[in-house]
């Protein structure tokens, strides 16, 4: 197909070959390409999702690359049209996708280094392709350390995954609840909470957070005053990216698009721009 | 350049030839004061003095709403529908060029859009040098009084019943060529050209910046903090129709429909305005830009800042279409840009 036939909005089937409910909101859903190619995708990026007639949303791939494997991961909150449309689909049905779209966490650097993985909420999502890929190469990686903040108990995604991690000897796990209930016995408080808890050579720590908007200044706060470097924090911003391709508009940050530029980001990349966290 | 004189009488077999296989627009006045492009047809009178189109020519390349691909809900299949007449906008002036000039850089950069490459090289834009100036329009002291790329043919009327018309592409001088005989231009004929543009262009220099345009950006780089966003966008209504009616602004919303089958559809993209509350709005409810100071200001700095270090140009060409589409009076890049640059020097 010529350059000019070609039009990055037509999206490719996918067949929806499994469905897991997370919590009451929130569903994994596992695709398979109908063409069999996998994504080819990076921890980090995004991909288009569509329910034709209903309309297309962008969403972060919670799988991590695996080149003999095709199929991928989204888990999405049921919160708007199109996530309500996914809920909707039954196993065998079809999506539409485009992508995958938007930069990622740089794999190479993290080699050899710790990991804290600094998730709050659906942001545990794109970090899970991270850290999947970092299990999956265990030995070229250091210290994986996972803190897990999310509202209150009932909306903890994950939990079994988690549970079974925490028992690994290589991995370290903890979590934390904004608002507990009767039989929360964890930790209560906000994410940030959790980090004076870790001793760790902060010269040798790369720090992977998601959340949400309003987590990221105290997070990053929180990590520099334990001496992490802005150059080695890394974020990842949502935004409404809406054609994926740096054109429409609508996921700007001050002048540039998430959705190419992002989501995410070196920190010491955006940490000027007024519109970022 | 080559350049030749086009006598006025010439030009109605002109367009003629020229309608055969295009679609031919021109500037029409559409209310007293009020002008718009328009079907050319043999009996519509050309408002050679029009100071600006109310409706700027972004919409021959970027319509209001554009289908971009049609799928089958069954199947789940899709394909691109792009949708490329032949058809040429006679009477843009030199900052409209300039306009469609920045969006042929900013659709041609990272992924090409080809739905606007593939109009846009099936639209033949004849440049015509203004005779008039808009009473709100500021673009000579933008840097988009005169333009040099971006059109086929570049008409000044030289006296009651003549053009100069300079050559902007081959294709220009091939249809110039192929509708009628005209002759090359004379040194005094360009001379004459140049004194109605200097006559037209000292008219356009009474108003505008009150400083170079090159210092926009450093003069927003110190204005973020400003007083004067929250002054201004106290009064905005949010309607958007600054967006709507601004030459650069390709800012779009993608949208579907089903057929009335509901098995097949398509799917669309449709002008969208920074000036809705809605449009950094994400689901499940948070709105990167909640306040109107946030979105007025993410559109000044737009014109003045993003788009500048995007293309080395200002976003803004001094059009002054927002002026006047302003129902809270509030749209005007020349005096926001003028107070800042007052507040911060």
């Amino acid at each position: 197909m010529s350059r000019k036939n070609f039009s990055p909005y037509v999206p490719r089937p996918a067949t929806l070959v499994r469905k897991e409910r997370l919590s009451d909101l929130v569903t994994l859903f596992e695709f398979a390409p109908d063409n069999g190619r996998p994504l080819a995708h990076k921890p980090g990026q995004f991909i288009q999702v569509s329910v034709f007639g209903v309309g297309e949303a962008p969403f972060s791939i919670s799988s991590f690359p695996d080149p003999g494997n095709h199929h991928f991961e989204i888990a999405v909150r049921k919160t708007g049209t199109v996530t309500n449309a996914l809920h909707a689909l039954k196993e065998g049905d079809k999506a539409a996708i485009r992508g995958p779209y938007g930069s990622f966490f740089p794999i190479q650097e993290f080699v050899g280094k710790d990991t804290i993985f600094i998730a709050g909420g659906l942001g545990y999502i794109p970090l899970r392709s991270l850290l999947r890929y970092q299990l999956r190469h265990r030995d070229e990686f250091g210290r994986i350390i996972l803190l897990v903040g999310t509202r209150n108990p009932s909306e903890r995604i994950f939990v079994d995954r988690l549970e079974e991690l925490a028992k690994r000897p290589d991995v370290e796990v903890h979590e934390t609840v904004d608002v507990p209930d009767k039989d929360w016995k964890g930790n209560v408080g906000v994410v940030t909470t959790l980090l004076p808890k870790l001793t760790f050579d902060p010269d040798n720590t790369y720090v992977a957070m998601v959340g949400p908007p309003v987590m990221y200044r105290f997070v990053i706060g929180g990590c520099q005053e334990l001496g992490i470097s802005p150059r080695r924090i890394y974020v990842s911003l949502e935004r409404k990216m809406k054609c994926g391709l740096g054109k429409c508009g609508h996921c700007q940050i001050n002048g540039i698009n998430a959705c190419i530029d992002g989501p995410v980001f070196r920190y010491t990349d955006i940490e000027s721009l007024q519109e970022a966290l | 350049m080559p350049s030749y004189t086009v006598y006025l009488e010439q030009l109605p077999g002109m367009l003629e030839a020229w309608a055969k296989d295009h679609a031919v627009y021109v500037p029409v006045q559409t209310e007293p004061g009020f002008y718009d492009y328009a079907p050319w047809r043999e009996d519509v009178e050309i408002a050679w003095e029009f100071d600006v189109a109310y409706n700027s020519p972004k919409r021959f390349l970027m319509p209001p709403k554009e289908e971009l691909i049609a799928f089958d809900a069954e199947k789940y299949t899709a394909k691109a529908t792009f949708e490329a007449p032949a058809q040429m906008v006679f009477g843009v002036h030199p900052y409209d060029v300039r306009a469609i000039a920045q969006l042929d850089q900013i659709m041609e950069s990272g992924a090409p859009d080809q739905y606007y490459l593939r109009r846009r090289e099936n639209t033949v834009i004849m440049a015509l040098d203004p005779l008039r100036v808009s009473e709100t329009a500021f673009w000579s002291t933008m840097g988009a009084g005169e333009c040099d790329l971006g059109f086929d043919l570049y008409w000044t009327k030289i006296g009651p019943a003549a053009f100069l018309v300079r050559v902007g592409s081959a294709r220009g001088e091939e249809l110039l060529m192929a509708a009628g005989k005209p002759v090359k231009a004379s040194t005094s004929e360009r001379d004459a050209a140049c004194r109605a543009q200097e006559a037209v262009r000292r008219v356009a220099d009474r108003r505008g910046l009150r400083f170079p345009w090159q210092e926009v950006p450093a003069v927003l780089d110190r204005s973020w903090n400003s007083g004067l966003w929250r002054e201004r966008s106290e009064m905005c209504l949010g309607c958007g129709s600054c967006n709507v009616v601004c030459p650069t602004c390709y800012c779009f919303d993608v949208r579907e429909e089903m057929d009335l089958s509901m098995k097949s559809g398509t799917r669309y993209r449709t002008w969208d305005a920074c000036m809705l509350s809605s449009f950094a709005l994400i689901a499940g409810g948070h709105n990167f830009r909640e306040k109107a100071l946030e979105r007025y200001r993410h559109r000044y700095f737009r014109k003045g800042k993003y788009i500048h270090d995007m293309v080395g140009e200002l976003g803004c060409v001094g059009c002054g279409r927002c002026v006047r589409a302003c129902t809270a009076r509030i749209a005007n890049p020349m005096e926001v840009y003028n107070a800042l640059w007052e507040e911060t020097r």
